[in-house]
């Protein structure tokens, strides 16, 4: 009976539309409303600790993954983030591989940071098809414009 | 120490009074933990500088990340050594950072005990850059 009254309603659109209309908008109205979500990946526990802070202090949600593999795992197990940050030198696999890898499972949605004390990383980040790379250490200003950034772009986007 | 620690320092709140205090503390065991695989690489490895700078270079990170100036200074001069191949170069820099190391400790434990004593009015009143 809602989806004939909706029929009635919308007209020409296709139920799965309706669906979808339906569906979606209350996932997004709570969207607009959640905090953006970030994956650290880094192994060096000092560093890990400062960004976490940091991501804490703009009410950013955040996950750790300890290298590039564990961080792929994520992705593979169907996680999804709004911008993920990445140190260059890791065990296992490093920041531009996974953030490789990542890429080539299609995922080009989410804002990837590189972030390293040596300033030839932003080479092997960008080429790995990071958006943009931040030399360590990473100023509480320019992480904020950063998910600011992506805050209005999801907002944008709903 | 450089403006990175004010940055550090900046970072507390009332829900994180000590938050500096507890990222120099893990910043000391990482630290002692990396200089140790630094030495077991120099002596397993020897004139494998590519290792030894990998290492370094990990050391390097997090010494700016506290705003250990010095200690990066250190670290940047045994990189250095490592691309010229000089490893007596790379052993000094390694004494000098382990020195580095040793003095940084000391001070930062006086001053957070200082801290301390002094009681939360001195943090808060604390003039930015000092």
């Amino acid at each position: 009976l809602v989806m004939k009254n909706l029929l009635k309603l919308f007209g020409a659109l296709e139920i799965v539309d309706l669906f979808i209309l339906f569906a979606v908008s209350p996932m997004a109205f709570k969207n607009q409303r959640s905090v953006p979500s970030a994956l650290v990946i880094e192994d060096i526990k000092v560093d890990c600790v400062i960004l976490l802070r940091m991501l804490q202090k703009l009410n950013c949600e955040a996950t750790v993954a300890r290298n590039g593999k564990e961080a792929v795992g994520l992705f593979l197990q169907g996680k999804t983030f709004d911008i993920v940050f990445s140190d260059k030198d890791m065990p296992v696999m490093t920041g531009p591989e996974a953030v490789a890898k990542i890429r080539a499972m299609g995922i080009t949605d989410v804002k990837i940071v590189g972030i390293s004390a040596d300033f030839g990383g932003m080479e092997a980040f960008m080429q790995a098809g990071a958006d943009v790379f931040v030399p360590k250490p990473m100023k509480l200003e320019t992480l904020d414009s950063i998910v600011q950034e992506v805050i209005h772009k999801k907002n944008m986007s709903i | 120490l450089d403006e990175q620690f004010c940055q550090i320092e900046d970072l507390q709140d009332e829900a994180s009074p000590n938050f500096a205090e507890e990222v120099v503390s893990l910043f000391f065991k990482d630290s002692a933990r990396l200089m140790t695989n630094i030495e077991q690489a120099i002596e397993k490895n020897p004139r494998d500088f590519n290792r030894w700078d990998a290492h370094m270079q990990q050391l390097k990170g997090s010494c700016s990340s506290i705003g250990a100036s010095r200690m990066k200074n250190e670290c940047t001069s045994f990189r250095n050594s490592c691309g010229d191949e000089n490893d007596e170069g790379c052993m000094r820099s390694l004494q000098k950072l382990k020195r580095e190391h040793g003095v940084l400790r000391q001070k930062l434990g006086s001053y957070f005990q200082l801290l301390q004593q002094a009681g939360p009015a001195e943090t808060a009143t604390r003039p930015r850059g000092a």
